[in-house]
């Protein structure tokens, strides 16, 4: 009977277990190209995960969201290096995005394990770190071209610097064309917030970012482009 | 809620046990205070259900409340907001105890506070309620953080054998931070003035 891959990757990773992970992901790459192996086995094991997250049972934790993104970010690791040495890109490319957390707040873990999984989905990743204002972001959107900001914000005193980064945006006219994702512990206890304080959509785990990501760039490429901006 | 003479009820997060009960002691701050377990910061929801039934029973007493909390769980603001509440100004317990410019430049340089009560259940926080078992551990705060910082307020000794074992099983280097109970104290007092005079926002 073929092993089913997939249920033994999510097994390890809801086990906190890294090396059991890498080592199932060694097993599925042999005699196949590693190449394949975010689509046909890392995405659909990732999205399994989300889920089980995001409605908070699978044995799901900080300590296996947080194994799961650096599975994530050791897969892409190989790739990359098999990609320098076949010369070719490891991944379509896509982006570029921008990940922070907002002003005042220090609470890196869940803005690092979205940068991971839009990584290993793709995704051109700026991170920003952690109290970032609002200008900053804006800045740095208009300078690498970004049409998505994920900004993290874990409390509510904290998530109300959303709203800043929302006027800012609204500010310079890029309303639209610029797209806010918002997440962090409080959008998950209170979805509410996420319109109230400006946001443009969420996603229930970093697991899910990355198609919350691809949602909001097809949103973005909707609105006319700013003054100066070449359509891709 | 009605108008009266009495003291604001205190609903404290157990974390500020020992250091509330000095300045009882001390003369320096005269509260009636009930205490929540300070894991209830790991569980959001929980705490905001707590708190709820809290201030239902004050509120059906017409009591007045000062909350000696930082912002541990979603609906804190809106209690705060409500007429005859509010709450301790600070993002969470270690901003209450250090103030709000030492607790961002630490922050900024990668601490990760520990103080008194939370130094001594250490494997509960990061084994049990956390999950950090074996390299992930060591793997985690190394990539989070850069120092831990314990915030010895000056009421119990250090656990240096607590902090050394936290030290080594977390991969980080530990520091003893000594702090004053000012902040603290300066943060009830304006907390529980506060509570009596607001008549909701």
């Amino acid at each position: 009977m073929d092993r089913n891959y997939s249920r033994d990757l999510l097994k390890a990773i809801q086990k906190a277990d890294r090396a059991g992970a890498n080592a199932v992901v060694d097993a599925w790459a042999a005699g196949r190209s590693f190449h394949q192996v975010i689509p046909e086995l890392l995405a659909p094991t990732l999205e399994t995960f989300g889920k089980l997250w995001a409605q908070g049972s699978g044995g799901v934790s900080l300590a296996t969201g947080y194994v799961a993104s650096k599975v994530a970010e050791d897969v892409l690791s190989r790739l990359l290096l098999e990609s320098a040495s076949r010369e070719a890109p490891a991944l379509p490319a896509k982006g570029p995005v921008l990940v922070g957390n907002v002003e005042d707040d220090f609470h890196p873990l869940g803005r690092k394990m979205v940068a991971a999984f839009l990584r290993a989905a793709g995704w051109e990743v700026h991170d920003l770190g952690v109290d970032i204002g609002p200008e900053q972001f804006v800045d740095k959107a208009e300078e690498t071209g970004a049409r998505v900001i994920g900004a993290s914000a874990m409390m509510f005193t904290t998530a109300k610097n959303v709203e800043k980064l929302r006027e800012e945006i609204d500010r310079r006219g890029l309303r639209g064309r610029l797209q806010l994702a918002v997440g962090g512990a409080v959008f998950k206890l209170r979805p509410e917030l996420v319109e109230a304080f400006g946001g443009d959509g969420t996603a229930a785990s970093a697991a899910e970012a990355p198609a919350l990501f691809e949602r909001l760039w097809q949103q973005s490429l909707t609105f006319e482009p700013v003054s100066g901006e070449v359509r891709p | 809620m009605t108008t009266d003479s009495r003291p604001p009820r205190c609903i404290a997060c157990s974390i500020f046990r020992r250091e509330i009960e000095s300045l009882q002691a001390s003369g320096a701050l005269d509260l009636a205070v009930d205490y929540l377990p300070s894991m209830l910061h790991m569980a959001p929801d929980r705490l905001d259900a707590r708190l709820t039934t809290s201030l239902t029973e004050a509120e059906a007493q017409g009591q007045k409340v000062l909350i000696a909390f930082g912002d541990c769980c979603g609906h804190m603001e809106d209690f705060r907001a409500k007429p005859g509440i509010d709450r301790t100004e600070g993002i969470n317990c270690c901003e209450i105890i250090l103030g709000r410019e030492a607790y961002r430049r630490l922050r900024r340089e990668g601490a990760f506070f520990l103080m008194p009560e939370w130094a001594l259940a250490w494997r509960q926080v990061f084994m049990s309620q956390l999950g950090l078992l074996g390299s992930n551990a060591k793997t985690f705060m190394q990539e989070m953080h850069t120092r831990l910082i314990y915030l010895d307020t000056g009421i119990q000794p250090v656990p240096w054998q607590a902090l050394n074992e936290a030290s080594e099983y977390l991969g980080l280097p530990v520091e003893v931070l000594p702090v004053s109970l000012d902040p603290l104290l300066a943060s009830l007092r304006e907390a529980a003035r506060s509570a009596s005079h607001h008549d909701g926002q």
